[in-house]
């Protein structure tokens, strides 16, 4: 049967890295109410909940 | 609000990251049971979050952030002592029935329990009410993505259906119940990050409480009498027509929710299922309401930010999607706006879901077609989630047209729902209750409720035989109502059973409480057993209440 940590691991994974890329190669992407990098913040915190679920399939 | 290349890209992978989950479950389902109970197979994190996020549709999601600029923190009792205890009940007194019984649904519940005109009336009204109510969310959905994105509502709702009947037909419960823990986890981290956000452009909590009147950010102080409150309720109508009749009827006997916990794989992992989904139940207040309230606070602040104006106050739906248009960049604003079709996909599969085993099971295979194979059944469920997706489409083109038979089907359904914990309540621990007494509770207690709203009236609604009271708003009118509605039907219940014939004690066995062994769940670690977790529980919210007093 299929392992949902490891396809919700990938998700994050995959939706992290793409916010990562954006906050890091356009840093300038701003919405008009912050001056936080958003992408950048969110896109981390996506990849590294994506890793622990990869991780705890892997471990479990 | 202007949606790029890379946000559409993020909707994209969504798509096929749930498409790809039903795919990969299609061989689980061999038999009926597979597709429509998920064969009790289902790890207790995933039943848990299931749980949730069945319950967890976008009209919660946008209703919860405009009841939070419009009401303030008080919106959190429909959690704080709505939710949660009715949730800690289920699991630790109810799901011993439930599942101990081998019931594969609600209404075969009361069938064997009561008999078989008590489940044909609840299942009948449960099967019409799902799609009916699925329907109403499509609409808003539709409505919503027109408004915010200008995208057409045909588009969105067909596809947004389609893919939840593509991944609903492959894997069946199983299927919607894996895709809406993604969703789930999608929703928390799609939200969450703008409600911190809003709160810290408005100056944190502190900064918030300064802006708005105390009212707004207290959730008990200004409940002794209904005209301090913007909801217009009291003390009592709260705690006894909100916290104990509306959400016990709905978190313990809603076949939506009650059947995520019946797919867990043993008796200890279903009564876990809703402890363990309160915990992260509490929480949701500060992703779906907070988030409101700032967005009022913003809006008596110079920053630039207004909720948009509606006659002369303020259009609350639409507080959600315009907090995201200002504070998600490109990128966050395609999760943000994949996290709100999650919620939407999360809510909608729970009712087909529901739907199609309370079809299949409790009206085709009980009234229609008895003793068939059961390759019969697995192919009447699976039709079944069409036709149920099919109808829900309808609905929400209705609801486009005619907008006021909706809002008084959505009435009529409510008077039905009202009295149903009272039958549950007695049928579970009152081995004398019957299935007359039952029945007949259930009907008075719908005419009941009929009868209040009749004759009484609150911002114009009601008052249809001839208004003798008045209430401060509809929602104290709710209340009130479904306090009537469950009262005559305990009391009624009570009166006709001790007028009929008992069954014997024997036919009772693992059905009521007193002739049903209930587990002991000695020899495991304690955070494994049902009694522990819930006073854990407890504790939190009891926290939660008098730090938000």
């Amino acid at each position: 049967m299929l392992d949902l940590r490891t396809t919700t691991g990938w998700f994050f994974a995959v939706l992290g890295i793409i916010l990562l890329g954006l906050g890091v190669f356009s840093p300038g992407l701003r919405a008009s109410l912050t001056e936080a990098n958003v992408n950048l913040y969110c896109g981390g915190v996506m990849l590294a909940f994506g890793a622990v679920m990869l991780w705890l399939a892997r471990t479990h | 609000m202007k949606l790029a290349g890379v946000d559409y890209l993020i909707l994209a992978i969504y798509f096929a990251f749930v498409l790809g989950i039903g795919w990969r479950l299609r061989k689980s389902v061999a038999t009926s049971r597979d597709f429509l109970t998920s064969g009790r197979s289902v790890p207790v994190w995933i039943t848990s979050l299931a749980f949730l996020a069945a319950n967890l549709g976008a009209q919660e999601v946008i209703g919860m952030a405009a009841s939070g600029a419009k009401y303030g923190i008080m919106t959190a009792h429909f959690y704080w002592i709505g939710a949660v205890p009715a949730m800690l009940f289920v699991g630790v007194f109810m799901m011993p029935f439930y599942y101990g019984s081998r019931a594969r649904s609600v209404p075969e519940y009361l069938k064997l329990r009561f008999d078989e005109k008590t489940r044909g009336l609840n299942a009948i009204t449960f099967a019409v009410m799902t799609v009916f109510s699925s329907g109403i969310s499509m609409y808003a959905l539709g409505l919503l993505l027109q408004l915010v994105l200008g995208w057409s509502f045909t588009a969105s709702v067909l596809l947004s259906a389609a893919i939840v009947l593509i991944y609903t037909l492959l894997g069946g419960l199983t299927s919607a119940i894996y895709n809406e823990v993604l969703q789930f986890f999608l929703i928390v981290l799609g939200f969450a990050p703008l409600s911190i956000l809003a709160v810290a452009k408005a100056g944190g909590w502190s900064g918030i409480e300064a802006r708005l009147p105390a009212v707004m950010t207290h959730s008990w102080k200004y409940m002794s009498t209904a005209s301090q409150n913007p909801m217009g309720v009291e003390l009592f109508g709260m705690v006894a027509g909100l916290g104990f009749v509306l959400s016990f009827g709905y978190w313990c006997t809603d076949f939506l929710v009650v059947q995520r916990a019946m797919a867990a794989d043993s008796m200890s992992a279903a009564r876990r299922t809703p402890l363990i989904a309160a915990l992260p139940k509490m929480m949701m207040p500060f992703i779906v309401i907070v988030p409101g309230i700032a967005a009022l606070a913003l809006s008596h602040m110079s920053v630039g930010y207004a909720l948009p104006p509606k006659g002369d106050s303020y259009d609350y739906d639409q507080a959600l999607t315009t907090l995201m248009a200002q504070f998600y960049p490109s990128g966050m604003l395609g999760v943000g706006l994949t996290a709100l079709m999650a919620s939407f996909m999360s809510g909608m599969a729970g009712n087909v879901t529901a739907f199609n085993t309370v079809w299949t099971y409790d009206i085709y295979q009980s009234y229609l077609r008895k003793g068939a194979p059961d390759a019969h059944y697995l192919m009447v469920g699976r039709i079944t989630t069409i036709a149920g997706t099919a109808l829900s489409v309808m609905t929400a083109y209705l609801a486009q047209h005619y907008n006021n038979i909706m809002d008084l089907l959505q009435l009529v359904f409510g008077f039905v729902n009202a009295p149903l914990f009272a039958t549950f309540l007695l049928g579970m621990f009152w081995r004398r209750a019957t299935g007359h007494g039952a029945f007949t509770g259930l009907l008075a207690g719908t005419g009941f409720a009929a009868l209040t709203h009749g004759l009484t009236i609150a911002e114009n609604k009601g008052g249809w035989i001839t208004p003798m009271h008045q209430f401060p708003s509809t929602m104290a009118q709710n209340f009130w109502i479904a306090i009537f509605a469950w009262t005559s039907c305990f009391l009624l219940t009570i009166l006709v059973s001790m007028l009929t014939k008992p069954r014997p004690a024997e036919e009772l066995s693992g059905l009521v409480y007193g002739l049903t062994k209930i587990p002991k769940d000695t020899g495991v670690s304690w955070y494994r057993r049902p009694a522990p977790v819930a006073v854990f529980v407890i504790a939190v919210l009891v926290f939660l209440n008098i730090w938000f007093r």
